[in-house]
């Protein structure tokens, strides 16, 4: 039985400050929805898993020249988290000065609403 | 299945160009077809690779159009789209209809245009090509997904901005010396490191430019192949996929799909990379083609970094890699890249390439990739 996690479904309790991952029932893989098929085993078995949102920057960039639209929100980061739990996640670095990124550094998930859209964000751990 | 031949290539100057997609298209075609040596009603099928055409000529479609332009409407045409390995995909595809003995002549392509659009809004489309739910609304953008790439690889391996650097004044030295080359001068290390910031660390001269252009080749069975000039042979042609997601890849340093498809394109080949005499490889950033040469086989984990500095990948070196000037110089019109890298390894074959010839070369490898690195194309040519 897999109980299948929509992005939108997603992103309403991202919004909410709860981030969700999703757990093979046959291997233990972990995953990020939407899947349908474990990549690790094929079983099709997901439950799903509240993360806690605190990882570590695995690696990051400060963009200087956005793409339409971003112009005023520029320069920012944007890393690539590697949370407690082993998964990773992609999303906007918040009030972390960008001089003090490093990789390693310990972040920890806050949503982001722009434009009624939920992003994924990561900032200070306290 | 048969054995496949390219018999015929063609490129536009590369940079800005004011014609239509289609039309850049015809006149590579064109080109082409007559380095061929067959008729254009020869033609049995056509492989188009565009990407931006819908944003920026309002034009979808255009695999017909090109053909009309062309002047052999009738000839089935497919558009493909793989983000920058396009038209790759798209000589994947036509090796495989004439292997298969459906046709014996195709026509293989793409064209773009992008230098009619402001920078923002083609840094916005080109980042399309990444996940819109995930990375596009955190605002990445293409150089971004390769900064990210570059801070793994420095944090891994110890690679450094200087070796990054070598890549950049490399492929414009090797640019300089090619006439359809987007740019044809050559930069020094200290330009690429005061360059203007990008997506940190990537600055302005470890990107590609946008360019515009066009590339074609014919493909051919054997028996239409021994009848021409010059056949170079398509030993192998493979394709590789890895997650959309780059959350997913476990290590950020390593590019999965271009290990799977030059251990595919190997295997077809009953080769390896010792066998390779030239290289053209996708360097939208020079950080990527240092992950590509250690993900092709030709260089340890880690070491891409080092063999761009001491010159190994160099014309005259023990490897050269992208003697056309790849995309950093040569330039990345994103539809007709796969099929410029491919028309610039037959030309090497052929030792007609002029002052950018490696001399000797008898097997080349093409490798192109495919947005986040979610999509990669690797083939051996052959002169045998
Ligand atoms: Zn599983």
């Amino acid at each position: 039985m897999s109980k299948v996690i929509t992005l939108q479904a997603f992103f309403e309790e991202a919004r909410a400050g709860r981030l969700t991952g999703i757990r093979c029932g046959r291997c233990g893989e972990l995953a990020i929805p939407p899947k349908e098929f474990c990549p690790a085993c094929q079983e099709r078995a997901w439950e799903p898993l509240p993360l806690d949102g605190r990882g570590t920057i695995a690696s990051f960039t400060v963009i200087r020249v956005p793409p339409r639209g971003r112009a005023a929100e520029a320069p920012y980061a944007v890393a690539v988290v590697r949370l407690d739990e082993g998964v990773s996640l992609l999303g906007r670095i918040v009030d972390i000065p960008l001089d003090a990124l490093k990789v390693g550094l310990p972040v920890r998930f806050r949503p982001l609403v722009r434009d009624n859209q939920t992003v994924v964000g990561f900032g200070p751990t306290v | 299945m048969r054995r496949v031949a390219v018999i015929g290539v063609g490129v536009t100057k590369f940079g800005k160009h004011e014609r239509t997609c289609a039309e850049l298209f015809a006149e590579a075609a064109a080109d082409a077809i007559l380095d061929a040596g067959v008729s254009p009603r020869a033609i049995q099928a056509i492989y188009f690779g565009n990407v931006v055409g819908g944003e920026g000529e309002r034009q979808l479609h255009m695999g017909p159009q090109a053909a009309s332009v062309l002047g052999i409407p009738s000839v089935p045409t497919t558009r493909f789209e793989t983000a920058c390995a396009t038209s790759h995909a798209a000589l994947r595809h036509a090796m495989m209809e004439v292997a298969g003995g459906l046709s014996d002549v195709v026509l293989v392509g793409g064209a773009e245009r992008v230098l009619n659009l402001p920078t923002d809004a083609a840094t916005e489309y080109f980042a399309f090509a990444s996940d819109a739910a995930f990375e596009q609304p955190a605002g990445i953008t293409f150089p971004g997904v390769f900064a990210l790439i570059a801070r793994a690889h420095m944090a891994k391996h110890g690679t450094t901005e200087e070796q990054m650097a070598h890549v950049a004044v490399k492929n414009h030295r090797h640019g300089a010396l090619n006439p359809k080359a987007q740019f044809q001068k050559e930069i020094t290390i200290e330009q690429v490191l005061n360059s203007a910031k990008i997506a940190d660390p990537l600055k302005l001269y470890d990107c590609c430019p946008f360019t515009d252009g066009a590339a074609a080749v014919v493909v051919a069975s054997e028996e239409v192949a021994r009848k021409s000039r010059r056949p170079v042979w398509i030993l192998a042609s493979a394709a590789a996929s890895d997650s959309m997601f780059l959350h997913v890849k476990k290590d950020l340093s390593r590019v999965l799909a271009t290990e799977r498809a030059a251990e595919a394109a190997y295997r077809q080949a009953g080769r390896g990379p010792a066998d390779v005499d030239v290289v053209e490889l996708h360097d939208c950033f020079t950080i990527a083609e240092i992950v590509a040469t250690e993900g092709l086989g030709f260089f340890e984990p880690g070491t891409g970094g080092v063999a761009a500095e001491k010159g190994w990948t160099s014309l005259g070196g023990k490897l050269p890699v992208n003697p056309s000037g790849g995309l950093k110089a040569k330039g990345h019109p994103i539809g007709a890249t796969g099929a410029a890298q491919a028309a610039e390894i037959v030309t090497q074959l052929r030792h007609e390439a002029g002052s950018r010839q490696v001399d000797g070369a008898k097997v080349g490898l093409v490798h192109t990739l495919g947005g986040n690195t979610a999509t990669v194309l690797v083939s051996l040519l052959g002169s045998e």
